[in-house]
């Protein structure tokens, strides 16, 4: 049987995946599978399926052996332990990651919690000073029959009031 | 509150105890994979400063257990009573355990991630766990620099926790619907919402005490709180269709399947592990659908305190010939 994605080589692969209940089978050689984000080892965890992945690229060296600049992990190190070297590694190796990701969740994106640079109090406080002085400009505005300036005023303050909302 | 194993829970017939793990990490410091011994105390320093400074409102006071303390027999005895994982366990040198005292919660320090939040409670507690989970969360990355990117979420060691980082869990006695085959249907159906189910206690996927684990896959491109709603959502459904099970089989079948199992355990003498699961499973059982009056925290309390590790732990070191006979006699004296 033929790959049936390229058509050309020995399909080596039965893909069978299912994200969010949908099945799909398809037959693909091995170059295809890794290129397509399969793999045959599906079911064996990640290590495995970065293995498969990209074993053949690895064997013809067609990743360039760069790394990570904080910890000095190559991207084959990763697909061979299935294991990212650190924080860093994210950065330096996304675009090779995003196939998996898709494979692995569905997606790429994450949209749970958030992490909060600046505590949330702290950050109320300092959209409330930025609303009294803003507040105060407006007043001193009006005082000052420079209503077009208030009104510029009285915006920026509905803005951020808007956006308080939002959060 | 006491340990998961000795009390009883929401939905306690058949949800045992409800687990939260959250990983977290450092930004910038190797994965625990490549970290070296000086990374490893660099970060047995930040999270021993940072643990001091989670408001004890939460979980009260963390212990801080020096892992190079701790025996293999203490070792497997946490495992057992789900503490710790087994990886933790083995490569546990020069590791740290923040535990606290009702063991309830506990962070593991550089298991597969830097830092391993967990939280388990008895029966099927959720939001609860979840919410204690996420306080420990918001106290640590006041603490700590954590990894993370807008994109990705929270960065993982292994790309599969990547986003949330989040694995909850529910671990589930399911003596009917496993044994007349609708669990593997349950399974396939789980599985489509990102689910798994996997045996606890037992060899490979069987469990010997009918007791399966439920757990999310996913943890990128879904909230926690979508998480642990598909989470809850299939547990009820198991365990309608348990329950629904249950109250089908022939009663007079189910009695007898109950009270033998009552009387080997009353009058046995020696017992092994895998026995004592199997005929644990059958009395509680039996003590959920009240064919036997028994207090109904008894069984998983047995069959945690009866484990290899958690027996020696309880009643001193001894050959397994002799655990055996020692089992035996435990499990006797609680039934009489
Ligand atoms: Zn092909
Ligand atoms: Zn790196």
């Amino acid at each position: 049987m033929l790959c049936e994605n390229c058509g050309k080589n020995t399909a080596t692969t039965h893909i069978k995946t299912v994200i969010n209940g949908v099945v799909t089978e398809k037959n693909l050689c091995g170059y295809c599978a890794a290129m397509s984000g399969y793999s045959k080892f599906v079911n064996n965890g990640f290590a495995s399926m970065l293995t498969s992945m990209f074993g053949d690229e690895l064997a013809t060296g067609n990743i360039k052996e760069h790394r990570c600049e904080c910890c000095g992990t190559r991207f084959s190190d990763i697909a061979e332990s299935g294991k990212m070297g650190c924080s860093e590694c994210y950065e330096a190796f996304k675009n090779k990651l995003i196939p998996y990701l898709k494979r692995v969740h569905g997606t790429t994106e994450h949209i749970g919690k958030k992490l909060n640079k600046t505590s949330s109090a702290l950050a109320t406080v300092t959209v409330e000073d930025k609303k009294e002085t803003l507040r105060a400009q407006m007043l001193k505005a009006v005082s000052e029959e420079n209503f077009e300036l208030a009104a510029k005023l009285r915006d920026e303050i509905k803005e951020l009031e808007g956006r308080e909302d939002n959060e | 509150m006491s340990e998961w194993y000795k009390s009883f829970g929401n939905e306690g017939d058949i949800v045992v105890s409800t687990r939260i793990r959250i990983a977290r990490n450092i930004k910038k410091i190797p994965f625990p994979a490549r970290m070296t011994a000086e990374h490893i105390n660099e970060v047995n320093a930040i999270m021993k400063k940072a643990a001091a400074n989670i408001p004890e409102d939460i979980c009260g006071k963390l212990m801080v257990i020096d892992m190079n303390s701790v025996s293999d027999e203490e070792a497997g005895a946490m495992i057992e009573r789900h503490i710790i994982s087994p990886e933790f366990a083995h490569h546990r040198e020069n590791k740290l355990l923040l535990i606290s005292s009702d063991e309830s919660v506990s962070i593991m320090v550089c298991e597969e991630d830097h830092i391993r939040i967990q939280v388990i409670l008895p029966g099927l507690s959720l939001e609860t766990a979840y919410e204690i989970a996420d306080k420990i969360d918001d106290a640590l990355s006041k603490e700590v620099e954590y990894a993370y990117l807008d994109q990705f979420g929270y960065l993982t060691q292994c790309p599969t926790n990547l986003g949330t980082g989040l694995r909850a869990s529910v671990m589930l006695h399911l003596p009917v619907t496993s044994n007349n085959g609708t669990l593997s249907v349950i399974s396939e159906s789980a599985s489509k919402f990102g689910l798994t189910v996997r045996g606890l206690y037992g060899e490979g996927s069987k469990s010997s005490a009918a007791l399966y684990q439920l757990s999310n896959q996913i943890t990128l491109g879904i909230s926690e709180k979508a998480a642990l709603d598909n989470l809850k959502s299939i547990t009820m459904q198991i365990i309608k269709k348990e329950n629904l099970d249950r109250a089908a089989i022939n009663k007079i079948t189910l009695e007898d399947n109950v009270m033998r199992a009552y009387g080997i355990l009353k009058y046995q003498r020696i017992l092994s592990s895998e026995e004592m699961m199997q005929l644990i499973s059958r009395i509680k059982l039996g003590a959920s659908m009240g064919i036997i009056d028994i207090d109904k925290t008894l069984p998983m309390r047995l069959l945690v305190e009866c484990q290899p590790f958690m027996l020696q732990k309880l009643n001193g070191l001894m050959s397994p010939d002799d655990r055996d006979i020692c089992r035996a006699k435990i499990v006797r004296e609680h039934l009489e």
